[in-house]
């Protein structure tokens, strides 16, 4: 037997390979099934999630307002939440269909939820998925209601705290927000206005132009 | 080692073996085509995992025709669909395309291993029944249906057989086994060029 | 999983043309290694007389196919970011029936036929010509044969999808027919050798 195997031409060799090589791919079935992901628990136990992968709202205001196209903002809220409201540019891919989604591998990815629970839940899944960039959007849409959409200051606040303020304040007009000034402490519901999605925001579709790669 | 000598040995004797046979193809020694095919599939797979793309080959030529057609007739170019979309918006040559330095490689790899292996000299290819001006003639045919065919199946036999085979494409397989359908076709009526 | 480099942005679009060069070197490297910088052998395909053509692209496409595969499995490449054109059946089957006209009347495809013109074959260069006037004729007809251009598009289809088969599986029958299609290879140039020298 080993030297009928010896024997075989170099040829024969290669097919033999090829062979079993497409047995072994049968038993494997699909490489790109997405039910099972192999996890480096123990790197992922080391670090938590990096600070370079947490996005605070104000940096996304700026991104939106400079009108950035590199990166997919998503919304992890189920549908109803997303019609209420979403940050302007996001899409809506709930936690469940993160996977079957187009999003890609290479892409930036900045989630968000109400706070930061389903977001974590979703970076978890996308790194586990050998997503690159994935990051976290700190605080979510409460985050972004209350320090963009609405953000307040008190009424003896210090002259830096109201420059900052005033700087808020043309943002949050630029979202169809509604800057407020006073005390706010012990208000227990503040009485949501009816936010205006402001419409000259172009929609990110991701991806970009997509080049050309034929033969 | 002695076993590897031997298996050598009696891979060199196939491939000698072989070309003794054909006594339409002249004795040259090419190398084994499996072993080839191997080394080509590893250029391919290093295309994909650095490029994330395949090879070709057909499309370095549209580039190199559009720009040709652009030069004399920018207008009649752009307002032709096709073309345009080769110019996109005008700001970058299209002769700066992955596929031109690709062909350009090609033509220098060629000429590489022809160098190596003394196969570098003019003259033409045809059987021994016909003329050289008719071959001429039907280089020319020949090329042009390539041409045409390429751009609808969008890809020759180095990308679309190849690349899109390799990725088990539905229509690349149709595609390779409709130009084999087509070649053998007419085989028969093209047998006064070759034999 | 860090493959593709390039859709990773491991480097940028010039460094690509380089590499795209280096890549070419190898592909034209390969192909006159194997004979294919001569329109005889590659006709001699059609003539069941010389199938290397068979046995060069079967080859490379199964080692390429398995190498994929095993690569995507580890997770080492990403196959999504990998671009596979949308397949349009009619147009592709008449766009390889044409080709595989062009092919036994010319000699070559476009890829063979720089091989060819690197080591010299004038037949070679009348054919770039040809090739190159097939594509003018292409996009100035293109107006007219627009829709049949863009028609039947079923999307990106891959063999596994269309025949309800796992990935793995295909790639397994791909091999069984590839080296069936070796070993009917063989049979033949054997038949007709023997053919020949009984002439």
């Amino acid at each position: 037997m080993k030297n009928y195997i010896i024997n075989l031409s170099g040829s024969k060799k290669l097919a033999m390979v090829g062979l079993i090589l497409g047995l072994v791919a049968v038993l494997l079935g699909n490489p790109y099934d997405n039910t099972f992901a192999k996890v480096n628990v123990k790197a992922l136990s080391v670090e938590s999630i990096r600070d370079s992968e947490i996005i605070n709202v104000k940096e996304l205001a700026g991104w939106i307002i400079e009108g950035r196209v590199d990166y997919r903002l998503v919304d992890l809220r189920d549908e109803e939440a997303y019609k209420e409201y979403f940050i302007p540019t996001a899409v809506n891919i709930p936690t469940s269909k993160l996977l079957e989604s187009n999003l890609m591998r290479n892409q930036k990815i900045l989630l968000y939820c109400e706070d930061n629970i389903k977001a974590a839940q979703g970076w978890f899944i996308l790194k586990a998925n050998n997503y690159k960039g994935v990051y976290i959007l700190n605080g979510g849409v409460d985050s972004w209601k209350d320090e963009i959409l609405f953000p307040n200051i008190s009424a003896n606040a210090s002259p830096e705290e109201k420059a900052e303020f005033d700087k808020m304040v043309e943002v949050s007009e630029f979202f169809g927000g509604s800057p407020q000034v006073g005390e706010t402490e012990g208000e227990k519901e503040i009485k949501m206005p009816k936010i205006e999605m402001p419409a000259a925001i172009p929609m990110n579709t991701g991806g970009g132009k997509p080049k050309r790669e034929g033969c | 080692m002695t076993a590897l000598t031997h298996i050598l040995s009696k891979v060199k004797l196939q491939v000698t073996d072989k070309e003794h046979t054909h006594s339409h193809v002249e004795a040259k020694p090419y190398s084994n085509p499996y072993y080839v095919g191997f080394g080509l599939g590893l250029v391919l797979l290093a295309a994909f995992v650095i490029m994330g793309r395949g090879l070709g080959a057909s499309g370095a030529v549209s580039s190199v025709v559009t720009v040709g057609v652009n030069a004399v007739a920018p207008e009649h170019a752009q307002n032709n669909g096709y073309f345009s979309s080769y110019i996109g918006d005008g700001s970058v040559s299209p002769l700066k395309d992955w596929l031109v330095f690709e062909v350009l490689g090609v033509i220098f790899g060629g000429f590489l291993s022809g160098m190596l292996a003394g196969r570098v000299k003019g003259g033409v290819e045809k059987g021994p029944r016909v003329k050289t001006r008719t071959r001429f003639i039907f280089a020319f045919i020949g090329g042009t249906l390539m041409g045409f065919g390429a751009k609808l199946a969008r890809g020759c036999t180095s990308g679309q057989a190849l690349t899109g085979g390799a990725l088990l494409g539905l229509g690349s397989w149709a595609f390779m086994l409709a130009v084999f359908a087509g070649g053998y076709a007419l085989a028969y009526f093209m047998r006064r060029q070759w034999t | 999983m860090n493959a593709p480099f390039y859709k990773f942005d491991l480097f940028g679009f010039d460094v690509s043309l380089i590499i795209a060069f280096v890549i070419g070197i190898g592909f034209g490297f390969a192909l006159e290694r194997g004979g294919f910088g001569s329109a005889r052998i590659l006709a001699a395909q059609f003539y069941f007389t010389n199938m290397r053509v068979l046995k060069v692209m079967f080859t490379a496409i199964v080692t390429a196919m398995i190498g994929v595969f095993y690569l995507s499995y580890i997770g080492y490449l990403d196959l999504s970011l990998i671009f596979i054109s949308d397949t349009y059946i009619i147009p592709q089957v008449v766009g390889g029936l044409i080709l595989g006209m062009g092919f036994i009347i010319g000699g070559y495809c476009p890829g063979t036929s720089f091989v060819a013109f690197s080591t010299g074959k004038k037949d070679a260069i009348v054919f770039i010509l040809g090739v190159t006037f097939g594509i003018f004729i292409f996009a100035e007809l293109f107006p007219f044969i627009e829709d049949f251009y863009y028609s039947t598009n079923m999307g990106r289809v891959t063999l596994p999808d269309f025949f309800g088969l796992s990935y793995g599986m295909v790639v397994f029958l791909v091999v069984l027919m590839a080296l069936g299609a070796f070993a009917a290879a063989e049979w033949g140039e054997r038949v007709m050798a023997k053919k020949g020298e009984s002439k």
